[in-house]
């Protein structure tokens, strides 16, 4: 048994205190399926170029609480945002450096914890059931690292927007790691729910402040008929972390949702987003920019489940890869046998800055319907000389000419994030992982 | 200002430039004139520092300093400005970004004082209308999705910004309707200055209907063969570039 789970009973009594009895079973049950596999390995077809030995031999164990104040926070990648923010430390929650407060009529912007206690079912009736394959086509997808996440579930961030209502203020859910008795893991689990109509942006942030983590969280979003959440996703975690994370989305009718997926930082990164379409008319806008850099592994892998006619699905995944990293994208699209005049676009590009890095890309269509427009296109390539020399000719020195052109390779993504204060600190983030101020 | 002497060049094993020798003096316009592959453009891109292109012999001296030993990006701070033949294109790059990015690291090297977005935009103003580009080309990414003739104006807008010592324009008029080219041959007469320079390199004298050049040269097979007054662009516009190989021939 992997050490990483050896704990898992003690861990679990623990949850059951303030978690519905109904979670307990859920625990158990996603455990047990998580132990009967145990971590995959590179044979694993969907883990192949992600190496996760170090987490059955890191002595990697259950997170604590740790103390952090605000200007330790505030100072940490982006602890400035002005926004509803949820604060996370080690997995759990830490109300010292959040403010919730003041949310309109109707709206839940807090911890799983509290969501149980004020309305158990509202929070039960998605949990768990976002973030699940059963009953959709194909069968090479791994959702071992979503058991493994649910057999820790307890803690976490509930959003809840009533219908109609249009959240003005964005919100930030961060979670943190400050490892400093050793390496641990944390499951933080995020449960979205815009009902009818309801608009909100959400930045979803990991951050590091200490040590080495493994960080596996499983986030579900919930869209009603015509809501519009815009989720970016920022992860901006240090050197020595690693993460293995699920997003799972569900789209009703007319709703649209942007995923902005940024990964800046870490040092094993696995992040895989389902989308099920379960109405027509709906957008999904998925942006990804990943920079890569040391011995870093970025895996990003995407899957959009077209089951119902009329939807469309546009994709956006870029990777920047120096040094001797790696890189990978592996997108699949299935569209059913039903969902007539699906649009579909996929496109991937990667960016290697050094003759050391890779890139490994796979698209993959499942197409069952015969009315449809789906396009895919990947194409790996070095920085253009011929506009480096131009804008070198003009008088820009040779590192600032390289890094605006790899900032406007990405720059496409990070157009996406329209929380102004959270692009602005991506991007900084984005020119200082480069080596070079803006 | 300029002094290139016996300057020769090559691309992989092809010899290009056999010995170029050419002297430009503040406040002159020069113009070369060639048939295709003279190696017109090859001299440009010489100068400006592409390093597609080997020096074999010969030195380009610029203000008393060694050229060919300077980055691309000290040639253009020291002065000098390449109007690109085939201006390239860079989604996600914006104009005004990248403009402003190379005004100011000029204006560092010259000990002057970084100007602010605001400042910048000032500088602009007025060049932006002479050229007759829509301000919103600004904002929009370097020449991406722009016609032939907006490119070339935009380099001659870009000339303008940066105020080089040295102007040398590829080609400009390749492409450009008798409209655009007024525009560019405006924009380059309102730079004209005792302290500055211009080498205008094309393959048609009616670019200099426009640009009164000084001097005349004509490039043929790496070398300069000939060399004259305004009245030599109207010879070879009236004969072709027939008649000074016939001359070479004759001489030979």
């Amino acid at each position: 048994m992997p050490s990483l789970i050896q704990d898992h009973a003690v861990v679990a009594r623990l949850l059951s205190a303030h978690t519905p009895p109904a979670l307990a079973e859920v625990r158990e049950r996603a455990y047990q399926a998580f132990a009967a596999v145990g971590m995959p390995t590179t044979k694993d077809e969907e883990f192949r170029y992600v190496s996760l030995r170090a987490l059955d031999e890191g002595g990697f164990g259950p997170a604590y609480g740790a103390n952090v104040d605000r200007q330790e926070t505030e100072a940490a990648p982006l602890g400035g945002l002005d926004a509803i923010n949820v604060t996370f430390v080690n997995g759990q929650h830490a109300p010292e450096v959040s403010g919730f407060d003041d949310l309109p009529d109707g709206v839940f912007v807090g911890t799983l914890a509290d969501a149980f206690a004020a309305n158990a079912e509202r929070v039960m009736a998605h949990l768990g059931k976002v973030a699940t394959l059963q009953g959709k086509l194909g069968s090479t997808n791994d959702e071992r690292f979503v058991h493994l996440n649910t057999a820790y579930l307890g803690e976490g961030a509930f959003v809840y927007v009533p219908r109609g209502i249009a959240l003005a203020r964005p919100i930030h859910l961060r979670f943190l790691t400050k490892a400093d008795h050793g390496p641990l893991a944390v499951f933080p689990r995020v449960l979205i729910v815009l009902e009818d109509g309801a608009v909100a942006k959400v930045v979803e942030s990991y951050g590091h402040l200490k040590g080495v983590a493994f960080v596996a969280p499983v986030t579900e979003i919930v869209l009603g008929r015509d809501a519009n959440l815009e989720l970016t996703r920022a992860q901006l975690e240090g050197d020595d972390t690693m993460h293995v994370s699920n997003t799972a989305i569900h789209q009703a009718s007319g709703s649209t949702i942007t995923h902005n997926n940024l990964n800046l930082g870490g040092r094993v990164v696995r992040h895989d987003v389902n989308v099920w379409l379960d109405g027509e008319h709906t957008e999904t806008w998925l942006n990804g920019a990943s920079v890569g850099r040391r011995d870093m592994v970025i895996d990003n892998h995407t899957r959009i489940d077209h089951a119902k006619p009329n939807c469309h699905s546009f994709e956006t995944y870029k990777s920047i890869l120096d040094d001797e990293s790696t890189g990978v994208f592996n997108g699949k699209i299935f569209v059913y046998e039903d969902a007539q005049k699906t649009d579909a676009k996929q496109t991937n590009q990667g960016l290697l800055l050094s003759a050391k890095a890779t890139f490994n890309t796979k698209p993959q269509l499942e197409i069952f319907a015969d009315d449809v427009k789906c396009t895919h296109g990947a194409t790996v390539g070095q920085l253009r000389e011929d506009a480096l020399f131009y804008l070198r000719a003009r008088g820009v020195p040779k590192a600032q000419a390289e890094s605006l052109l790899v900032y406007a390779f990405a720059a496409e993504v990070f157009e996406k994030v329209t929380v102004t204060d959270a692009k602005d600190a991506l991007e900084a983030i984005l020119f200082e992982r480069l080596g070079t101020q803006a | 200002m300029l002094t290139i002497s016996n300057l020769h060049a090559r691309v992989e094993e092809k010899t290009i430039l056999r010995g170029i020798d050419l002297t430009i003096n503040a406040g002159e316009v020069h113009a070369i004139m060639g048939p295709n592959g003279s190696g017109k453009s090859t001299l440009a891109s010489i100068l400006a520092g592409r390093d597609d292109y080997e020096v074999t012999e010969g030195s380009v001296d610029f203000e008393g300093e060694d050229l060919l030993d300077m980055d691309p990006e000290t040639r253009a701070a020291e002065g000098l400005f390449l109007a690109f033949q085939y201006p390239v294109e860079i989604p996600g790059v914006t104009n005004s970004y990248f403009l402003r990015a190379a005004l100011n690291n000029i204006r560092k090297h010259r000990g002057e004082a970084e100007l602010s977005m605001m400042e910048f935009m000032k500088h602009i103003r007025s060049k932006v209308a002479q050229m007759e580009l829509s301000s919103d080309l600004l904002s929009r990414s370097v020449n991406e999705g722009f016609s032939g003739g907006e490119k070339k104006r935009n380099e001659i807008f870009q000339m303008a910004v940066l105020e080089p010592k040295l102007c040398v324009l590829d080609e400009t008029d390749s492409g450009l309707d008798i409209d655009a080219l007024k525009v560019v041959a405006n924009g380059v007469n309102t730079l004209r200055s005792p302290e500055r320079a211009v080498l205008v390199i094309t393959h048609y004298q009616r670019l200099l209907d426009y640009i009164t050049p000084d001097f005349v040269h004509v490039l043929m097979g790496g070398r300069i063969v000939k060399s004259g007054g305004r009245e030599l662009a109207l010879e070879l516009e009236a004969k072709g570039y027939g008649f000074i190989e016939e001359e070479l021939v004759a001489k030979a």
